[in-house]
């Protein structure tokens, strides 16, 4: 990849960001128009954009996006009441700008649709507004007054000048420069927090002054403060702009400010092209100092960007790099092999039977710092679910605008922590699982909500939160609830069931996520329910979680995702079988016991059961499975262990339980991808290698062993 | 760092803790300070000492300053620095 590539997919990568951004503050204002701190971050976001469309030759994108941040520019600084049209209009935009930078992305010529039309009216908004008499500002100190517009019009404007002198060092270092000496413009935008960090303007102007032939900067001084208001350890210098003659590469240069954020430096080669779009640029600036009307709004801009107070959201600096997650995955595993090792040394015969003290204690200490460097990094691959919840506010929107159904959202746990890997495969499922709590879960109207005594706003609760080392995603809805008897109904009518089974509550709700189960919408309650639902479950299960539903009629239902923590690692139970170890996912571990020979039974042509709590639980021999040669033993004499799966419980029959561990997941060769019983392997502590069952797939076994139905 | 009268001298090579201490110094003495004067041959080692003398200077305008009336230093380590602001 080129650095220009390089670049651009930096940029394509924080378009998309901010982006996502906007889609989800876009919507917080909307529910609270008055919030004029989000405005501006709205706005800070798309004038981000369309300045990185514009250099990436985006101009669709650049042009929609300008004239939009005109209309947003004019509401932020008059503080005029937004009317809930406009809000639509805002709303509609960013859906627009979502489009047309797939459109940019994909190479697109057509627009999409309803560009022109939004357009339009984001045009006549902003010509209307400039024609009508200007509104009272509501907050004066914020607005400037006519008295505020003529300083700003005439004052001293620092950064005005500083870029004239740039400019003049730029020029005569030009006239200066000689073969084989690069120019450099470099802008140093240093966060508040550098002294803290060590790092100090001088230091990088001493850094580039040891291959440097001239070297002059300039500080932008207009931010520091009086004694009263000033704080020492803080860096309130605006910017300070380098001009350097020096051998060195863009690459050597960049390379002095590499522990410093992106956003803190820029470096711009100036060469002989380049130095005249500078000037050319910098002409125009000087020109909008004899255009106080165009400059002032300009600078008012500039200054707001650069001294409004940063919102408490995702634009406060934070002390955070950017890390590829590939390389992520890469020191993962790596640590995993180094967990491995690790066990190898401490469950080693040899070594063990050193009776060295300090042997002892340096394994002890290795240990120790192993599963600390395990869990450090098990928690940089952790990110809040809030963005993902962030998302559901506007499907939560949608559905409610597209149903007519007045509800309120209800979030909580958004700090809670997934793995990020997981969170970009959760948003299509819980999107799926929230409309339909909307559309048939939720009352079809005001009326028959107030008819069954409930306010008429809808409730939607979405949730997540630890449970039992998993992660659990929860939506709820104070609906209708599910009728348990017409879902088993359904069931029977469509063959899922024989009716016959004795299914629990969860069970029969775990119907309605059959394949085929809802497609018919007769059946008023529960119309379309199953549609989508047995995609979620396929999805969630590929995560390794599981879906659990609770519903009470006339109360709600509560969707539960509950999901491992992480895809990496598993919670597993080892247990074996002639001398093989497996590992069982303890997720799905119900209990495990030697069963009394009274509750073994064995039906002819149907195989073995054991009878638990009423239930007949099949016996699945894991020898069987795998076609292991062991003597055959009767179920009392081994042990088994009851899982959950998709159709139900069984129990496996294992020789022993060895015991509980965390182990890291590894995948298995092509030669082993067609076994479908089983899910990857792990290596033990003593290096063994153990296989991880799917349980899910050892019940079409159970089903041939037990004769089928 | 020295006071002599209503005259402080200093060294621009203050480290950053050097700088605290000065501005803790400073803070309380402020009205009784003329001028702040720079010792000779040492070069600005942090740009908070540049920031902590125009805030000194924002605060009380009469005080003298000759340095920061300059507008530019050079020094072999990071070449010609100016510094732009309102006063």
């Amino acid at each position: 990849m080129t650095k220009q590539e390089q670049v651009k997919a930096i940029f394509i990568e924080e378009a998309g960001e901010i982006i996502e951004k906007l889609d989800v503050d876009i919507l917080r204002f909307e529910e609270n128009p008055g919030d004029f701190d989000l405005l501006n971050e709205i706005f800070r976001g798309v004038h981000t954009l369309k300045g990185n469309a514009n250099a990436f030759g985006f101009t669709r994108l650049g042009e929609f996006v300008h004239h939009f941040e005109d209309v947003l520019d004019y509401y932020r600084s008059t503080k005029e009441e937004i009317a809930p049209d406009q809000l639509g209009l805002f709303v509609d935009s960013v859906d627009i700008i979502t489009a047309v930078m797939t459109c940019e992305l994909d190479g697109l010529h057509d627009l999409p649709q309803g560009y022109d039309e939004c357009l339009e009216q984001i045009k006549h908004l902003i010509a209307s507004k400039k024609n009508s008499p200007a509104p009272v500002a509501v907050d004066t100190t914020q607005s400037p007054s006519p008295l505020q517009d003529l300083a700003l019009e005439f004052s001293f404007d620092c950064s005005a000048l500083m870029e004239g002198s740039v400019l003049r060092s730029i020029q005569q270092q030009q006239e200066q420069q000689k073969e084989g000496v690069n120019l450099y413009q470099i802008d140093l935008t240093l966060d508040s927090d550098s002294y803290k960090r060590g790092f100090d303007h001088i230091l990088f102007l001493k850094l580039l002054s040891e291959k440097a032939v001239f070297m002059e900067s300039f500080f932008n001084m207009e931010n520091i403060k009086p004694l009263d208001e000033f704080v020492g350890d803080e860096n309130v210098i605006k910017k300070v702009s380098v001009i350097i003659l020096t051998p060195q590469t863009k690459e050597e240069v960049e390379e002095n400010f590499e522990f410093l954020f992106d956003n803190e430096y820029h470096v711009t080669l100036i060469d002989p092209i380049v130095a005249e779009a500078v000037i050319e640029k910098a002409e125009v600036t000087m020109e909008n100092i004899e255009l106080p009307e165009r400059r002032k709004v300009e600078d008012r801009r500039a200054t707001e960007r650069s001294t409004e107070p940063q919102a408490a959201t995702s634009m406060a600096p934070k002390s955070t790099i950017r890390i590829d997650t590939f390389k992520l995955d890469e020191l993962f595993d790596s640590v995993g092999e180094l967990v491995i090792a690790q066990n190898f040394i401490a469950q080693n015969e040899k070594i063990r039977i050193i009776e060295d003290e300090s042997i002892s204690r340096t394994i002890e200490t290795l240990s120790k710092i192993t599963k600390r460097i395990q869990d450090r990094v098990m928690s940089l691959r952790m990110v809040a679910i809030r963005d993902t919840f962030d998302k559901m506010k506007r499907v939560v929107r949608d559905t409610s605008k597209k149903t007519g159904k007045e509800l309120h959202l209800n979030v909580q746990g958004e700090e809670t922590e997934i793995d990020k890997t997981m969170i970009d495969s959760l948003s299509d499922p819980l999107i799926h699982i929230i409309r339909n709590a909307i559309d048939h879960g939720l009352e079809a109207d005001a009326q028959e909500r107030i008819r069954a005594g409930k306010n008429v706003e809808g409730i939607i609760t979405l949730r997540a939160f630890h449970k039992s080392g998993s992660i659990v995603i929860s939506v709820s809805d104070d609906g209708r609830g599910i009728n348990k008897e017409k879902v088993l109904q359904k069931a029977i009518e469509r063959g899922i069931i024989t009716g016959d089974e004795k299914l629990s509550d969860s069970q029969v709700f775990s119907l309605i996520m059959q394949p085929g189960f809802s497609t018919v919408d007769t059946i008023s309650d529960l119309s379309g329910r199953g549609v989508g639902l047995d995609v979620v479950k396929t999805s969630i299960e590929k995560l390794r979680g599981k879906i659990e539903i609770e519903s009470k009629i006339g109360e709600g239902t509560t969707m539960s995702m509950i999901l491992p923590l992480t895809l990496a690692i598993i919670d597993g139970m080892l247990v074996k079988t002639a001398d093989e170890i497996y590992i069982i996912p303890t997720l799905s571990v119900v209990e495990s016991f030697r069963p009394a020979r009274e509750i073994v039974h064995i039906v002819k042509g149907q195989g073995e059961f054991v009878s638990m709590r009423g239930q007949h639980i099949p016996v699945i021999r894991l020898s069987d499975v795998f076609d292991l040669k062991t003597k055959r033993i009767a179920p009392w004499e081994g042990i088994l262990v009851c899982v959950e799966t998709e159709a139900g419980r069984i129990a496996i029959m294992v020789d022993e339980l060895v015991g509980r561990q965390q182990v890291v997941i590894k995948t298995l060769g092509k030669s082993l991808r067609k076994l479908k019983q089983i899910t990857g392997g792990a290596i033990l502590g003593n290096g063994d290698i153990a296989l991880i069952l799917n349980v899910d797939e050892l019940r079409p076994l159970i089903e041939d062993t037990h004769g089928g139905n | 760092m020295q006071f002599d009268g209503d005259i402080l001298t200093i060294g621009l090579d203050m480290s950053m803790e050097e700088i605290r201490e000065f501005e803790q110094f400073v803070r309380p003495r402020l009205e009784y300070i003329e001028m702040i004067e720079i010792e000779e041959g040492a070069a600005l080692n942090s740009s908070a000492l540049l920031s902590l003398l125009i805030s000194l200077k924002r605060t009380r305008p009469e005080i003298r300053i000759p340095f920061l009336e300059q507008g530019s230093t050079t020094a072999g380590g990071y070449g010609t620095l100016h510094w732009i602001c309102h006063d």
